[in-house]
């Protein structure tokens, strides 16, 4: 029972994600790949997601530091970052780095530092929800995987 | 990264696409592992790495390890297109796209780099389920060129009689009998360097000499030719008679008899030509704006379209007999540009030709291309110096709109198909659609054209850019010349290669063209005309002309050397055979005028690659 209460509750967590916009059908795409032959599949990808996007942040963050206002490079950056977030579904990372390259396009300094600011802001919301999710998962149970029926 | 492969690439063989070997490029880890996962579902064998500079590593060590390459676009080490290129060209597999932009240009220049497909992050499973056709189709096309090849006898030249095989739409389903054996052994074939000779088991390289044809034929080379028509011209056409022109032709082993067949094609060639030519001249006025070369472009398109099957005469081959529809010159045809591309090719692209060979041309896409200087040798003077056949691929012609289609559209196949063997365009075809056409070499039908083609192509190009004959992925082949940026290449054959040309093969010229006659297909697109292998390409003769020069960078030396003096022979022809083939040899003549001049006897080289220019590394 308390692994159904914890299966509950990720099930909660996942659809909230759903729900607010954080995830989007790329995700279920994820779960989908997730089978018996990779059973953490989309943990994995998840973790690798958020580890590489960490990197490609601090790349942006160094070249916005230099201010050197070099848009290319920056819009190089945000398009791997972009591409990272589609891959996973996280939509509103997604939806941000959309308008930072904008502001590149623009070569809106100042826009680019705060799109970028909410980026970093939703990358860590994101992360924490998607961590706690994982976690209820574990704690609910090996058996289950994130959407599969029992098998 | 890199993922072992476990699993026996053989396995996959048998249960194909289960087994599919791919190797995926991506510098995204996180897109590289959906990805990896994604093909696993699909049952793919999978290898992966996060660096081109690896995966180049890879192909080159085993060029038969991996069935298809998919990669990223954007890449930190290397351009995800310059990859492309080089798979391409190097190892002649499939290649598809991925990339998270899918802007219409970026498409473009994905297909134009030779791409077979470009797909969009995120990417889903059910794409993925189908990209084995890529491979498939590759082979289908090897497939049939291989078959073609083998079934055909040594001369290439597609007689009536032994076309039949060829004729029959080989198009893409080639007649499987030795289909499957054969296609692996394409495939190894196709990924050995081919460029020095047709790979395509050695269809063209080993040329089938003449000591192999089944009937003992003259084979009007080049440089025969050349001697013939400098005798004719010496005479006074009117004065030509077969005595006089073979004592001072002074060839051995040649008789009378041989020249006075010659002679009747070569004037109804001429006949031919100076109709054409009028009636180009005729186009052009009724197409105003554009330049005559624009006209000839399109009407060598309509032309070719309206190609029908050369029945009437015997002696061409069935594909000749497309060029030659009406037997009329090519601007007879409704289509007023047939020489002309860019506008015609949509409606070749529309399958215009009738004709089961031509229908190849449909694709065909004279484009034009600017400043090529050879555009006015192209076609003597009646038809626009440039004429560039720039092969549709795949899809069908894009319609190349105007002169600035040039850039081939090629799709990928170009790319692709860089094996392209050697086109050979069998002299016949050269003479005649009906009788119009100059049956060139009365014998053999050798693959005249196809080398001829090649050198053509590079003929055309002068930047050599790259001709790809690139069939088209599809089955019907195209060959189509692919430039990169044609703006030189005066000719862009854009052939159709259909079953019919046997081997179509594009030799990659040392520079410039290089036609890569993929597949089947027929370097019909060459002459504007279709070869059809077995149709005596009455284009061909124009072409086979210019592909002399062309030529001489095939394989066989002696042979092209003879095809480069027919080639300048019949330059002088203009207009293009009959239907078809007076565009074409319109085109074919100033080609071989500009090659004349500087017909480099790159060997080597020529194998069919084709090969984008850009794309060369």
């Amino acid at each position: 029972m308390d692994y159904v209460h914890l299966r509950r509750q990720a099930a909660s967590l996942r659809k909230g994600l759903f729900d607010q916009g954080y995830l989007d059908e790329q995700f279920y795409q994820l779960e989908d790949l997730q089978d018996d032959a990779s059973p953490n599949f989309v943990e994995e990808v998840v973790t690798l997601f958020f580890r590489d996007s960490a990197r490609l942040m601090a790349n942006i963050d160094q070249a916005l530091d230099k201010c050197v206002k070099d848009f290319n490079k920056l819009d190089v950056y945000m398009q791997q970052l972009k591409g990272s977030c589609t891959s996973i579904g996280a939509s509103r990372m997604k939806t941000e780095c959309t308008a930072f390259r904008e502001c590149c396009r623009d070569e809106n300094i100042e826009g680019c530092m705060r799109s970028f600011q909410k980026i970093k802001r939703e990358h860590s919301v994101l992360r924490q929800k998607l961590e706690s999710y994982f976690q209820l998962l574990r704690q609910a149970g090996p058996v289950e995987c994130a959407t599969r029926p029992n098998k | 990264m890199r993922v072992q492969e476990g699993i026996n690439s053989m396995a996959g063989a048998d249960q194909f696409p289960i087994g599919m070997r791919v190797l995926a490029v991506d510098d995204d880890p996180v897109c590289l592992k959906l990805l990896e996962n994604l093909l696993l579902r699909c049952q793919y064998h999978v290898t992966t790495t996060n660096q081109a500079v690896e995966a180049l590593k890879l192909l080159r060590e085993n060029k038969d390890r991996f069935d298809l390459v998919i990669s990223d676009v954007i890449m930190p080490d290397m351009d995800g297109f310059k990859l492309l290129e080089l798979v391409g060209l190097e190892m002649d597999l499939p290649v598809i796209m991925l990339s998270g932009n899918g802007g219409t240009e970026n498409v473009m220049k994905g297909i134009t780099h030779g791409a077979c497909d470009y797909l969009l992050k995120p990417v889903r499973l059910e794409e993925l389920k189908n990209i084995w056709q890529h491979v498939v189709r590759r082979k289908f096309r090897h497939r049939e060129r291989n078959t073609n090849l083998s079934t055909e006898d040594p001369e290439f030249d597609k007689l009536p009689n032994s076309n039949p095989s060829h004729a029959q739409g080989q198009h893409g389903q080639n007649s499987s009998s030795d289909n499957s054996g054969r296609y692996s052994k394409k495939r190894k074939d196709q990924n050995e360097p081919e460029e020095e000779d047709g790979e395509d088991n050695g269809y063209d390289n080993e040329e089938p000499d003449p000591s192999a044809q089944k009937k003992p034929r003259v084979v009007w080379s080049v440089e025969l030719h050349r001697k013939f028509v400098a005798a004719v011209n010496q005479l006074g056409i009117d004065k030509a008679v077969p005595k006089r022109i073979l004592e001072l032709m002074n060839v051995e082993k040649l008789t009378r008899e041989n020249v006075a067949s010659h002679l009747q094609k070569y004037r109804l060639y001429l006949k031919r030509l100076s109709a054409v030519a009028s009636q180009q001249a005729s186009l052009a006025a009724a197409f105003g704006a554009r330049d005559p070369s624009s006209y000839l472009r399109m009407g060598m398109f309509e032309g070719l379209q309206s190609y029908h099957p050369l029945a009437s005469s015997s002696q061409i081959p069935s594909s000749l007999t497309s060029f030659q529809a009406t037997g009329g010159p090519l601007l007879n045809r409704s289509n007023p540009a047939t020489l002309g591309l860019p506008g015609l090719s949509p409606s070749l692209s529309n399958n215009s030709l009738s004709s089961n060979p031509l229908n190849e041309l449909n694709k065909f896409q004279l484009v034009n291309l600017p400043g090529n200087s050879y555009h006015a040798n192209l076609l003597h003077d009646q038809l626009p110096s440039e004429l560039s056949f720039s092969n549709v691929t795949n899809n069908a012609l894009l319609p190349q709109t105007s002169q600035d289609c040039m850039q081939p559209r090629q799709s990928a196949v170009a790319a692709t198909s860089f094996h392209a063997k050697p086109i050979t365009f069998e002299n016949r075809c050269l003479t005649k659609a009906e009788n119009q056409s100059l049956e060139i070499p009365s014998s053999s039908n050798d693959i005249f054209l196809g080398r001829d083609i090649k050198c053509q192509s590079s003929i055309f190009n002068e930047e050599s850019k790259l001709l790809s004959f690139g069939g088209a992925s599809q089955n019907n082949t195209k060959l189509q010349w692919r430039q990169d940026d044609l703006h030189e290449s005066t000719l862009l054959l854009s052939s159709y290669l259909d079953s019919q040309l046997p081997n179509n093969s594009c030799n990659t010229m040392a520079d410039p063209v290089t036609i890569a006659a993929t597949g089947s297909g027929m370097v019909q697109g060459l002459n504007g005309g279709v070869f059809n292998q077995r149709e005596g390409v009455a284009t061909s003769g124009i072409i086979g002309s210019s592909i002399s020069g062309l030529t001489a960078m095939t394989n066989h030396d002696s042979q092209l050397k003879q095809r480069e003096e027919y080639n300048l022979g019949v330059q002088k022809v203009q207009g293009g055979y009959g239907s078809n083939g007076c565009s074409m040899d319109g085109l074919l003549n100033s080609v071989i005028k500009m090659e004349r001049d500087d017909i480099s006897y790159s060997d080597g080289d020529i194998g069919c690659d084709l090969y984008p220019l850009g794309a060369c590394m």
